[in-house]
């Protein structure tokens, strides 16, 4: 059965999968079992496709060398590969590259926001807000930030009965607060948070909202100024890019209102043995040796979503077999599924646990089977407490993945319940 | 291949059930039954910091000590049920054996199970981190 042909179940699948899979060597690969890698692990991070390995090999071979920092051919080409990669990237975003700084990942832009914007802007009792689903990257720096400067870190509790964010709670928080902070999409349950929803709420009360769209950005394109954040944090890797960059994208009012976070070359205009005149906009934020292989990877990457995939159609997509995916588990005795996997704006998260099969060997388990799945506590312990756990198993699906490896997961999960539990 | 001139009729046993096995799954399956016949299980209601393998991805406990003759016993406790099978085993490789010799343990027995593609580095990483424990232990008992 071909994955561009209407399935078993009779869902029309308008994705040309089969092609879309040629693009992406990895997924020919047989793991050393003899088992052919059925990628599931999509949200920790997504496979590359060719061109993207090879606008980096290229750039390696052809005209590696610093940008910025010299006026020989090579740093030229160098220099505007990586700025003619920013223009590209930001336009993708629906921005323009004056409000894009490159940071090393999604991680590094939310203490961009942090260490860039919030210690120059907030006071010992000023209020910043952040919700229990958060990934830590989202939650550390705030706390760090607490400890530093005195502000009051407020947390938005999740509705454990619907696995979403408590808005009517939110709605209180939120009072008096200067930042707002909050998920796109959780890494653990998928859900897509209303995010125009709280960008509005947020901007009533007068804070700004810093986005963290780690997880949202590979399911649907991101329109930046249209969105109305003041911040959104981003990494490329979940998105088809290269590891170690990412960008924070700024409205160029919150640009204005920021600082150094990272300091030495690069960003500056002008240093005396005294004091430091730094450099202005985004370029205040780009200290060392730009990521020109990442940043051109990126751009590679951009394109090739942009030629190749409707995000649109891809959502739907990657729904159909997520929300087959979760339904069918929820048949397997012992089996829980957290969230809402099924609801249409569900993201392709299916986190689970066996009620006897321990998570990390239910983990091996899968790989036996050539499963690739996170196990863990993905980096957000206060969301598991608040759901009662200490860690999931985590199946996450993309474009590239196909209905006859849903099949296959949840085939081979009966079996491992059958015979383990 | 392993050197398996130190194993043990027990250990050799349990070497040939596993390389008699089909593949991974089978495998594993046969690891599960070792974890749940564990001859020196440590009961839960025992694991403390203080005995705890550090390096697992799961938790995981050992205590060690002296038999009345003077052998070597491990007691061994994990969550997961790999991990308790892997300490189930190397238990029946080590107990009762004089202290001198654990000290100088060598798991080649893993390899020969056909458990080393298992055992990716970030797992052998716990594994061998039991390991070294117990021939720490073993070293603190002669």
């Amino acid at each position: 059965m071909s994955p561009t042909c209407p399935s078993a179940r009779g869902v029309t699948m308008a994705l040309d999968v089969e092609e879309i899979r040629s693009h992406f060597p990895i997924l020919q690969r047989i793991l050393p079992n003899g088992k052919p890698l059925v990628y599931f692990d999509n949200a920790a991070t997504s496979q590359k496709p060719l061109v993207v390995i090879d606008a980096m090999s290229d750039f390696y071979k052809q005209y590696h060398a610093n940008a910025h920092r010299a006026n020989h051919t090579l740093a030229d080409e160098s220099t505007a590969a990586l700025e003619g990669a920013r223009d590209r990237i930001s336009r993708f975003f629906g921005t323009s590259e004056d409000q894009m700084i490159y940071t090393g990942s999604a991680t590094e832009a939310m203490n961009l926001v942090a260490y860039g914007w919030a210690r120059y802007n907030l006071e010992e009792g000023d209020v910043v807000v952040t919700t229990e689903m958060e990934h830590h990257a989202n939650i550390v720096p705030w706390q760090e930030l607490s400890k530093e400067k005195g502000i009051e870190l407020r947390y938005v509790p999740i509705d454990v009965e619907n696995f979403t964010l408590d808005y009517d709670a939110m709605e209180v928080a939120i009072q008096g607060a200067s930042l707002v902070c909050v998920g796109h999409v959780s890494n653990v349950l998928g859900v897509r948070n209303e995010i125009e929803r709280v960008i509005e709420m947020a901007h009533s009360v007068g804070a700004r909202v810093a986005l963290d769209s780690a997880q949202g950005a590979p399911h649907e394109r991101i329109r930046f100024d249209e969105l109305g954040a003041d911040f959104c944090s981003i990494a490329a890797h979940k998105m088809a890019g290269p590891t170690g960059i990412g960008c924070l994208l700024v409205k160029s009012e919150a640009l204005d209102e920021m600082g150094p976070f990272l300091t030495g070359g690069s960003i500056v205009k002008r240093v005396s043995k005294e004091d430091t005149l730094f450099q202005d906009g985004y370029a205040m934020f780009e200290t060392g040796t730009p990521r020109m292989a990442e940043a051109i990877g990126w751009h590679a990457a951009v394109d090739w979503l942009e030629e190749n995939i409707d995000f649109r159609e891809a959502h739907d997509y990657v729904h159909e077999i997520s929300s087959w995916m979760a339904t069918q588990m929820r048949n397997i005795p012992g089996i829980t599924v957290f969230g809402n996997p099924e609801k249409e704006e569900a993201i392709g998260v299916i986190s689970f646990l066996h009620d006897t099969i321990q998570a990390q060997d239910l983990g091996y388990l899968l790989d036996a089977g050539g499963f690739a799945v996170r196990t863990g506590h993905h980096c957000a312990q206060p969301l598991m407490e608040a759901m009662g756990v200490g860690s999931t198993n985590r199946a996450s699906v993309w474009f590239y993945n196909t209905m006859e490896e849903a099949e296959a997961f949840v085939a081979h999960l009966t079996n491992i319940v059958e015979r383990f539990s | 291949m392993p050197d398996d001139s130190e194993w043990s009729e027990e250990i050799v046993e349990i070497v040939d059930r596993f390389q008699s096995c089909f593949d991974d799954m089978e495998r594993l399956e046969l690891l599960f039954e070792y974890a749940e016949k564990h001859p020196s299980s440590l009961p839960m209601d025992m694991w403390n910091d203080e005995n705890m393998v550090h390096g697992c991805q799961s938790r995981a406990h050992v205590v060690c000590s002296l038999n009345d003759g003077g052998g070597f016993m491990v007691e061994g406790g994990a969550d997961a049920q790999i991990v308790q099978g892997l300490m189930a085993i190397t238990a029946i490789a080590v107990n009762g054996q004089p202290p001198e010799k654990v000290a100088e343990h060598d798991p080649s027995y893993i390899e020969g199970m056909g458990l080393s593609r298992i055992l990716t580095p970030s797992r052998a990483n716990g594994f061998m981190n039991m390991v070294r424990k117990v021939k720490q232990e073993a070293s603190s008992l002669m």
